[in-house]
């Protein structure tokens, strides 16, 4: 039985632009030591440091140790790296606290996609024989799982549109948004194609942008923060790596996670998704079965900031972020990896 | 049992993998290198500390104190060989060397760190030793570029500085350069 006593204290992130003057490490640095002030919390108290980075993105072999200085590495500390969402570090840091010898860690997640040509390294992620060759990229395969999506009868072009329109209009409220404002439908359906079904307003912007996070366990938790946001689940399930061979309008990983993270499908007061194009929130909602009147995206989502590598950690945190601050009692957050939904992670909050 | 000698034919799929990325210096290396274009080597100093980093990181590592152009300082051209190797290049692809080379560090007077990968030159190599007291050889200041600075790397200053040579000075005294052999 995993713990439930460990929470979210502590938290900050960049907003996310289309290019950041700033190197990654730059941009951790304020935001990590940011994150640890709100905590109140000396980066020597730290027990346990983990980070989420990806050195393809930044074009930079061993990038992530340079990423580190972040946190101070010395006198030296006990850390470890994924090549993966933030959201999987705070997983990684999630379980190493319930070893039960250490109280306190540090999460980060940072990516800067503009160096990089995201259709031409993203596509290095699929299988060297057969797609990575076809230069297949993200947005490439968005626009396969969105035409699946219209032939099962699930979704419209009209609702792809109008799930671009309530995350612009949300992100409206996020000073960490790079896209917002007030589009109609309508208009948004006028717009070309540019991966057939999907228009560009179907896609996520390309970001710069880093998110930290603090964690404490049971009474160190309540010292660190009046209201601690309690991680009650936490589980990420992943599917086969070949996109055909799974059914891509539907998300079975994402299902079992939040399953075995503990959620019974009853309502949350703040939902906040991985969805990097349009179609996967209804593929999300549906794997969730939330509610047609749920919550979610309240920060707009990663439609309206995409900083690769933090955006599952951006999601923790804006669920987090309303616990702490008292505007929600309990949240769910989703984080994905891989390609169109291969990866998925839910973590499920709550308040005193 | 498998007969390891016999030749098998082997199935080769070659994948040959281009990625292009493009970016500006951030503001702390563009400042570092119109400095090195002027002659001038430039880091910034930690305001707790005091170490000096060479380029300027925009932080201190060891104490994660921001920096900024206000802790800006110039070193010296003029350093301390704190180790080095003679290289005796062997033939490999992009090998453009064919002769033995060096490549010393040199701890450049006032910075806390060394300068790797450096040509000490009009020296034989077997006199070669730590201590010794060097300076920079400028290329002239219409040949000097940004080439080889860049957000990945460690500050390279090939693009301006040709090589060092000795100052004819005493050795520097061991406790200048024991922390810093590398």
């Amino acid at each position: 039985m995993a713990a439930t006593d460990i929470a979210v204290v502590g938290y900050a992130q960049t907003p996310s632009v289309r290019m950041a003057r700033e190197s990654e490490v730059q941009l951790l640095v304020p935001i990590v030591s940011e994150a640890l002030a709100r905590a109140g919390l000396d980066r020597r108290e730290v027990g346990f440091t983990c980070a989420g980075s990806c050195d393809y993105l930044t074009g930079g072999p061993f990038a992530f140790v340079s990423n580190l200085e972040a946190a101070g590495a010395w006198p030296p500390i006990s850390e470890s790296h994924v090549e993966m969402d933030g959201a999987w570090a705070l997983y990684e840091a999630w379980v190493r606290l319930q070893h039960g010898d250490i109280d306190t860690a540090l999460v980060f997640g940072s990516g800067k996609s503009s160096p990089s040509k995201p259709e031409e390294m993203w596509a290095q992620q699929l299988d060297p024989y057969y797609l990575a060759p076809l230069g297949v990229d993200p947005a490439s395969l968005a626009g396969i799982q969105a035409r699946a999506l219209l032939d099962s009868g699930k979704a419209t072009e009209r609702d792809f549109a109008e799930v671009v329109a309530r995350n612009r209009r949300n992100a409206k409220n996020n000073p960490n948004a790079q896209v917002a404002g007030d589009y109609s439908v309508e208009a948004l359906l006028e717009a070309p194609y540019v991966r057939a079904p999907l228009r560009a307003h179907d896609f996520p912007p390309i970001s710069d942008g880093a998110v930290a996070v603090v964690l404490a366990r049971g009474d160190r938790a309540r010292a660190l923060c009046d209201r601690p946001a309690w991680i009650r689940g936490l589980d990420h399930r992943i599917e086969v790596h070949q996109p055909g061979m799974r059914d891509l309008t539907s998300s079975t990983s994402t299902t079992l996670a939040a399953r075995k993270a503990g959620y019974d499908g009853g309502p949350l007061d703040v939902i906040e998704l991985s969805s990097t194009f349009s179609p996967q929130e209804l593929i999300l909602r549906e794997a969730l079965g939330l509610a047609a009147d749920a919550n979610v995206n309240p920060s707009g989502g990663a439609l309206a900031a995409n900083p690769v590598m933090a955006t599952g950690l951006v999601r923790i945190v804006e669920v987090a972020q309303r616990i702490v601050e008292g505007s929600a009692h309990s949240g769910l957050a989703h984080a994905t990896g891989g390609q169109v939904l291969q990866h998925n992670l839910v973590c499920l909050m709550e308040g005193d | 049992m498998t007969d390891v000698t016999t030749p098998k034919e082997n199935l080769v799929m070659n994948h040959l993998v281009s990625l292009t990325y493009s970016e500006e210096l951030t503001p702390i290396l563009e400042r570092y290198v119109d400095a090195l274009i002027d002659g001038r080597i430039v880091g910034h100093k930690c305001p707790q500390c005091g170490r000096v980093y060479v380029p300027g990181k925009g932080y201190c590592p060891i104490c994660v104190v921001p920096t900024t152009d206000k802790d800006e300082v110039e070193v010296s051209d003029h350093g301390t060989v704190t180790g080095f190797t003679i290289i005796t290049p062997v033939a490999y692809y992009g090998q453009t060397e064919t002769e033995p080379f060096v490549y010393a560090s040199v701890l450049l007077d006032g910075s806390s760190g060394n300068l790797g990968g450096q040509d000490i030159v009009g020296v034989p190599h077997d006199q070669l030793h730590s201590g010794m007291r060097v300076r920079a050889v400028w290329k002239p200041p219409a040949e000097r570029s940004a080439e080889g600075v860049s957000n990945r790397g460690w500050g390279s200053v090939a693009s301006v500085i040709d090589a060092f040579e000795w100052t004819g000075e005493p050795d520097a005294d061991r406790s200048v350069y024991e922390e810093h052999i590398f």
